[in-house]
């Protein structure tokens, strides 16, 4: 078959100016490498983000806490806030569709002893959901029951850290821990949880989750707080669907500012944050992107343009293959084959150095590396795309040629 | 097989500039048989290569007939007239032009390439034409590394090994000394001695003296056209 022998004297030609080449290699190398590389790093920024998401509750967590009131032209009615209170847990669970969780957090700071250790710490009063809403895990025992809340039970639930610390290596549940002048027993004990968002960080993020000692809402009102007392100091709620938050965050902020008439508490949204976070995400992914994408046009520029001066180079060895016969097509498959091979080669080292990059770099600046196969066949097309256009353009001048210019090119 | 391989009639050549409109050749009437041994000279910018182009396939004329071996190639797509250049004609140049870095034996084998042969045939063919001009040993050399007179013998092995009805040389001698030049118009005998058309454009008088019958131009129409000696 003819086509296969112009195919291959396309590659002899190839063969015989091997820098020319190698150049135009380099140009497609450096667009691949650098789309894949920013497609990467982007990624593997975003999926960190994500990840640490869900491991502490996922999108669904609102959360809404008191504001301290200390501005000095804060309104009267303000500063006679009486912040969140359990009438306001009601009034939602009422009238407010869309979360499937409304639980109310009560916290003090009480003095924990037991026979290994004594010190002063947060202690959180929550209902069961509390587990659901923050992906609190049990490692053994169990968490605060329904029961728990409806007799305020003498009961806790311990971090791993807080289990460490006053029980040391025995197993704590089923032993006593006294919480300032009360003796609780011991349910249950948390997993160890940890996220570090950087291989280096020392900060763990879930780190507030070894550290927690959780007792029944009911029993830290009534034995701690004080019968009487309507306050908590959190509201935590879970969406019952992404689809109900349009609707339902602004109901439960319009409702608990008509109850309050005032600015004293504030709605957390992680929706609101992941949006956002997403939306900062494609600004990066598009900068980076437009970024990768310049760097993979000036590669396809590069490549036009040796072929163009290698073209003018060659014009009068076009015109000497056309008067020896050579007909359009037989010059543009010569001149593809060049820029085929720049591209396949381009292209996969490209690939190759970008794939290096990403990991080096998350290694640098300990972040996690993330490479799908799809974003690397996107590049690859991309860069494929690109250099077969700006390889295509000489290609069809020089398959155009007038012999008679050709020849007479100086 | 027509005896007439050349019929052009009234050719004219115009090159539109874009302010002026140059006539290069104006009605050029010319036959040619097979076998013939023809030299064209002219003052420059005459209109010789112009011709040559014309005669050679690689341009149209803006005006009138030409008859190759009986067929009318004058307005045919390029794509037809790079068929013809390949299987009629033989180009041999001033300055050679053997692509400079292929070796002398894939330049002489291009042509076939072109023409569809098979690697080879192809093979075998373009080494005999090498050994016919003298060169068989040095098929793997490099143009650059031959002499002058070496590149145009191989140039000559290239314009003939499809064995083409027209052998066509423009200013063949015109990079080579007096001795050289006078060795590739040796070849140009022989091979017309076997039968080969050639037309040889030249300013050399000696050059044109090879020549069975010379064809002068002046402002692009003939101005004599002349046997000198019997074929
Ligand atoms: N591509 C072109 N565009 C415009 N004018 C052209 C072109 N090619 C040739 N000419 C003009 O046509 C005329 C004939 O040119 P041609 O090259 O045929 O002359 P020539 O006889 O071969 O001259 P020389 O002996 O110097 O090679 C000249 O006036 C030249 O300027
Ligand atoms: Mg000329």
């Amino acid at each position: 078959m003819n086509l296969l022998e112009v195919i291959a004297d396309g590659f002899a030609d190839v063969r015989t100016h091997a820098g020319r080449t190698a150049l135009q290699t380099l140009g497609v190398v450096l667009g691949v490498a650098s789309v894949v590389g920013t497609m990467g790093l982007m990624a593997g920024e975003r999926q960190q983000s994500l990840r640490y998401y869900t491991e502490s509750g996922g999108v669904l967590k609102v959360m809404v806490w008191p504001k301290t009131v200390e501005n000095v032209r804060s309104s009267a009615r303000e500063m006679a806030s009486r912040g969140l209170t359990l009438d306001d847990v009601e009034a939602v669970r009422a009238s407010i569709p869309g979360f499937d969780l409304v639980e109310p957090k009560i916290g003090r700071t009480l003095l924990v002893r037991s026979a290994r250790a004594s010190k002063s710490y947060y202690i959180t009063g929550v209902a069961p959901a509390y587990a659901d809403l923050h992906e609190l895990q049990v490692e053994r025992g169990r968490f605060v029951s329904q029961d728990d809340v409806a007799t305020a039970g003498t009961v806790c639930v311990l971090g791993a850290d807080r289990a460490r610390e006053f029980f040391g290596s025995e197993d704590p549940v089923g032993q006593n821990l006294r919480l300032s002048d009360h003796l609780f027993r011991v349910a249950g004990v948390l997993r160890y949880r940890e996220f570090y968002w950087n291989r280096s960080d020392s900060y763990n993020a879930l780190g507030w989750m070894n550290e927690v000692i959780v007792v029944p809402v009911t029993t830290m009102q009534v034995r701690v707080v004080g019968a009487g007392s309507r306050r908590i100091d959190e509201i935590g709620l879970r969406l019952a669907s992404v689809k109900t938050h349009d609707a339902s965050v602004p109901a439960l902020q319009r409702l608990l500012t008509n109850r309050h008439r005032a600015d004293d508490f504030q709605v957390y949204d992680r929706q609101d944050r992941i949006q956002q976070m997403n939306q900062q995400g494609k600004v990066y992914d598009f900068t980076f992107l437009a970024c990768g994408i310049i760097s993979l046009v000036v590669g396809g520029i590069v490549v036009a343009n040796i072929m163009l001066a290698s073209f003018t180079e060659r014009m009068r060895e076009v015109g000497v293959r056309k008067a020896l016969g050579a007909k359009g097509w037989h010059v543009f498959v010569q001149f593809l084959v060049e820029s085929a091979i720049v591209t396949g080669l381009g292209g996969a080292v490209g690939l190759g150095v970008g794939v290096g990059f990403v990991h080096g770099i998350a290694y640098l600046l300990d972040q996690t590396a993330v490479l799908t196969p799809a974003m690397i066949a996107a590049a690859g097309l991309c860069a494929g795309s690109v250099s077969v256009i700006f390889g295509l353009y000489p290609a069809v001048k020089a398959a155009r040629l007038d012999p008679v210019v050709a020849l007479r090119y100086e | 097989m027509s005896e007439m391989l050349i019929e052009l009639g009234g050719i004219w050549k115009t090159y539109d500039t874009g302010e002026v409109a140059v006539d290069a050749l104006r009605g050029i009437d010319l036959v040619v048989e097979r076998g013939e041994y023809v030299a064209i000279m002219g003052p420059s910018g005459s209109g010789k290569s112009t011709l040559m182009h014309i005669l050679g396939c690689l341009d149209s004329p803006t005006k009138g007939s030409y008859r190759l071996d009986g067929e009318e190639v004058g307005h045919r797509s390029a794509g037809r007239l790079a068929v013809v250049r390949n299987r009629f004609i033989g180009f041999v140049f001033q300055n050679y032009n053997l692509l400079p870095r292929a070796s002398l034996l894939r330049n002489v084998e291009l042509p076939l390439l072109y023409g569809g042969l098979e690697r080879e045939r192809r093979r075998i063919r373009a080494q005999q034409m090498l050994d016919q001009v003298g060169l068989g040993d040095r098929g793997k050399s490099r143009p650059n590394q031959l002499s002058g007179g070496q590149r145009q013998r191989a140039a000559i092995a290239r314009a003939l090994v499809t064995e083409p009805a027209l052998l066509l040389a423009d200013e063949p001698t015109g990079n080579l000394d007096q001795a050289t030049g006078g060795e590739v118009m040796d070849i140009f005998d022989a091979l017309n001695g076997c039968g080969q058309t050639v037309i040889v454009v030249t300013h050399d008088p000696q050059v044109a003296a090879h020549a069975h019958r010379i064809v002068r131009i002046v402002d692009g129409k003939i101005a004599h056209d002349q046997e000198t000696r019997a074929a």
